[in-house]
């Protein structure tokens, strides 16, 4: 967009500049001929008082020589005869001066002759006269003859010099019209272009100041991003670099010198140079990943090793695509990151996740082998003990009796500790099978397998309608069993055991024992009015193997709530649980509703 | 009067088992035919044997060596001639691989083996006593599983 506005503007700016060159031309131009014929008319006016002067020269000349010869005449003293020897140089002299002044002019040149005639003539008489009165006795008439043709000589002289001096005047006149004419509209020509050349270079004075702030903003905010950009890439650990595809140039950022550990721009950007520095036994799958840029415009992201300049073998990430850029030229762009530690770091979490996967597995194998195997000799103890007492146990003391039942008795805890550790086993695996479930079938089961329970402590158990949830059944049924299980189990002798089974749907903002978020959950809460426990306990109850009584008291393994909190968790819920001593306990379990 | 007989076979590994099962048989009144194996390859020997009175109910142990119960129960269930043996899986796990293996592999009943001698009895003699052709077709995962 806005090289776009650039590039316009220097089009225009060009336009501007021609039409400019080419206004100074034409005033120059004029102002040259202007100035010609300033020139010119100057010359004529000097030209017009010189001839005019010198005219004036002449006939005072002209002049002397009369007043002279008269002077001499009338006191026939020689001293007066010397204007009159000198002026017929003078005035041939200033007759030349004239004609060569005038020699542009066919009329003054025609006057002049007519006026040499009358200047000899004057001059012949004025001889003559001089002649004549040289003598001791000469003809008075002549002399007066001679004097009169002189005289009118002499006027007309006059006359025709007055004539070339009008004709001058007015040869002068004539001229200065003919250029005045000219020289009205020049002015006005000129004024009128210099104004549309002053408009055109204000407007381009405007358009080149408004493009030099753009350019300027924009300098400034390229070299910002530069700026930003550089420290980016040192800070992010990355370099950068280009491959224009046209002219097969390369160019490197700064940092993708100091990845390599070398000074910016110390080596010459190109592929080869910068193979120098890939693993040998990767430096093919770089190559051929290059070969690749042109036919895909996109260069998957590849690691591979370098060695650096200090030797360091480091890991090197590469990521690019090709692009084409303001001028139109395609250019493949891309980064290189340092991924040494990333890569590291993942090896180690993935060396580690393989090893307690294994831990894992070996685990649960043990843990479900150990319970299975151990079931089997338990087993034969525990029948062999059944044969025993109903064949042989009058045969005993009492002792001996005694010590059976205690055998009996360990025994049949055995067994309920390594079912429950099955149990807890089975739970933990990772077998998720999410399925569609009505909730009050599984509670239903779960009465069912705690029928001989329930019916010997004559329990009641009320519940309310449970909703159909995506739940793991087989777990969801267990939690069940342990939890109705576990009430009937720490019920308060002689009273009727009662469990109340309530289900509602809450907001999680609503209940501040959850995550506050906007999660719809259902909360299932169950009440008993067994023994109950103090609360200090509450979170303890759910630790692996922990329990609150003796087990001579209570039979337990401090399996089941732990069971329960794991099946909760896998079904990403959350249980609680709440105890009044000698009052009742409460458990409640939130389960996600969407 | 053979017929009266109920031919029962057990193959098991378990040298006590074996005899809990006899005498479980021996105090039970009624009218059986007890045979033992010691694992799956004499049981399929047995059979095989043209000879061979063929059992009502075959007691199939899962963990035996040479060869075990589950392989015993896909051969049975192959051949065409031991059609009519109700075969009931007797093992010492409950877990649910085994009793969803054994089930799709068409044995009749799995029965854990319990930890009493009274129980053990009640157990025999019920399923001994089972209407076959009843219980199989009203067969499904929930009741395969003997519950006492």
């Amino acid at each position: 967009m806005k090289e776009n506005y650039l590039h316009n503007s220097t089009l225009l700016l060009k336009i501007i500049f021609v039409i400019s060159v080419a206004v100074i031309f034409f005033i120059g131009g004029i102002t040259f001929k202007h100035i010609m014929v300033l020139k010119k008319t100057s010359t004529w006016v000097s030209n017009s008082h010189e001839v005019n002067a010198e005219l004036e020269r002449l006939i005072s000349y002209i002049k002397d020589a009369e007043t002279g010869q008269r002077g001499y005449i009338l006191t026939r003293d020689k001293s007066f005869l010397t204007p009159y020897l000198r002026s017929k140089d003078l005035v041939k002299n200033s007759y030349k001066k004239v004609s060569k002044l005038t020699i542009h002019s066919r009329t003054q040149q025609a006057n002049l002759k007519n006026l040499l005639f009358y200047i000899n003539k004057r001059q012949n008489y004025l001889s003559k006269t001089l002649y004549l009165t040289a003598q001791e006795n000469y003809d008075k008439t002549i002399l007066r003859n001679n004097l009169i043709i002189g005289k009118n000589a002499m006027d007309s002289i006059r006359v025709k010099i007055e004539g070339m001096m009008i004709a001058q005047k007015n040869l002068l006149k004539n001229r200065q019209n003919d250029y005045e004419s000219t020289m009205n509209y020049t002015p006005l020509l000129i004024y009128l272009t210099l104004i549309v050349t002053l408009i055109l270079i204000t407007i381009a004075f405007i358009k080149m100041n408004r493009d030099l702030a753009t350019l300027k903003k924009t300098i400034y905010t390229l070299s910002v991003a530069n700026e930003a950009n550089n420290l980016a890439e040192i800070v992010g650990g990355f370099g950068s670099w280009q491959f224009n595809l046209e002219t097969n140039d390369y160019t490197f950022s700064d940092n993708e010198y100091r990845l390599l550990g070398c000074e910016p721009q110390s080596f010459k950007a190109s592929i080869e140079e910068f193979a120098k520095f890939v693993h040998p036994d990767d430096l093919q799958y770089v190559i051929d990943n290059a070969k690749n840029i042109p036919v895909n415009s996109t260069l998957p992201a590849f690691t591979y090793r370098v060695i650096r300049k200090d030797g360091e073998i480091r890991y090197f990430r590469a990521l690019g695509r090709v692009v084409t850029i303001a001028s139109g030229e395609r250019t493949h762009i891309g980064t290189t990151s340092d991924v040494t530690e990333e890569v590291y770091a993942k090896n180690y979490i993935e060396d580690r996740n393989r090893e307690l996967e294994n831990n894992n597995k070996e685990l649960t194998a043990f843990n479900y082998i150990a319970s299975h195997d151990l079931q089997e000799p338990l087993r034969k103890i525990e029948t062999f003990l059944s044969r025993l007492v109903t064949k042989d146990y009058d045969n005993l003391s009492k002792s001996g009796q005694q010590y059976v039942s205690s055998i009996q008795s360990s025994a049949n805890r055995m067994r309920i500790l390594i079912e429950d550790l099955l149990q807890f086993s089975r739970t933990n695996k990772n077998e998720k099978n999410y399925e569609e479930t009505d909730l009050n079938v599984l509670l239903e089961n779960a009465k069912q397998e705690l029928t001989q329970i329930i019916d010997e402590k004559k329990a009641i158990i009320e519940s309310t309608e449970l909703p159909t949830l995506k739940v793991i059944r087989f777990q969801i049924q267990q939690l069940f069993i342990n939890l109705i299980g576990n009430s009937l189990k720490y019920s308060k002798e002689n009273i009727t055991p009662i469990i109340k089974i309530n289900c509602s749907t809450i907001l999680a903002n609503d209940d501040e024992l959850l995550p506050q978020n906007n999660h719809r959950y259902y909360k299932f809460v169950f009440e008993d009015n067994g023994i109950g426990f103090e609360q200090e306990y509450a979170k303890k109850i759910f630790i692996l193997f922990n329990r609150l009584h003796n087990k001579n008291e209570y039979e337990g393994t401090g399996i089941g709530l732990a069971i329960c909190k794991k099946i909760v968790e896998n079904h990403n819920g959350f249980i609680f649980a709440q105890g009044v001593l000698n009052e009742g306990a409460t458990f409640t379990i939130y389960l996600r509703a969407d | 009067m053979t017929e009266d007989y109920i031919n029962i076979c057990l193959a098991d590994d378990d040298q006590d088992d074996r005899l809990f099962f006899t005498d479980a048989f021996d105090e039970l009144k009624i009218r059986t035919k007890v045979s033992t194996f010691n694992d799956g390859v004499e049981l399929m020997n047995y059979l095989n044997n043209a000879d061979s009175i063929l059992p009502n109910v075959l007691f199939l142990d899962l963990n035996m060596p040479k060869k075990n119960g589950v392989e015993c129960l896909s051969e049975i269930k192959r051949n065409e001639k031991f059609n009519d043996i109700a075969i009931a899986i007797y093992s010492t796990s409950s877990s649910e691989e085994h009793i969803e293996e054994t089930f799709i592999n068409g044995a009749n009943i799995y029965i854990k083996k319990p930890n009493d001698f009274e129980t053990l009895k009640k157990i025999l003699s019920e399923v001994v006593t089972i209407n076959w052709q009843y219980h199989t077709s009203g067969l499904n995962k929930d009741n395969f599983l003997m519950r006492m």
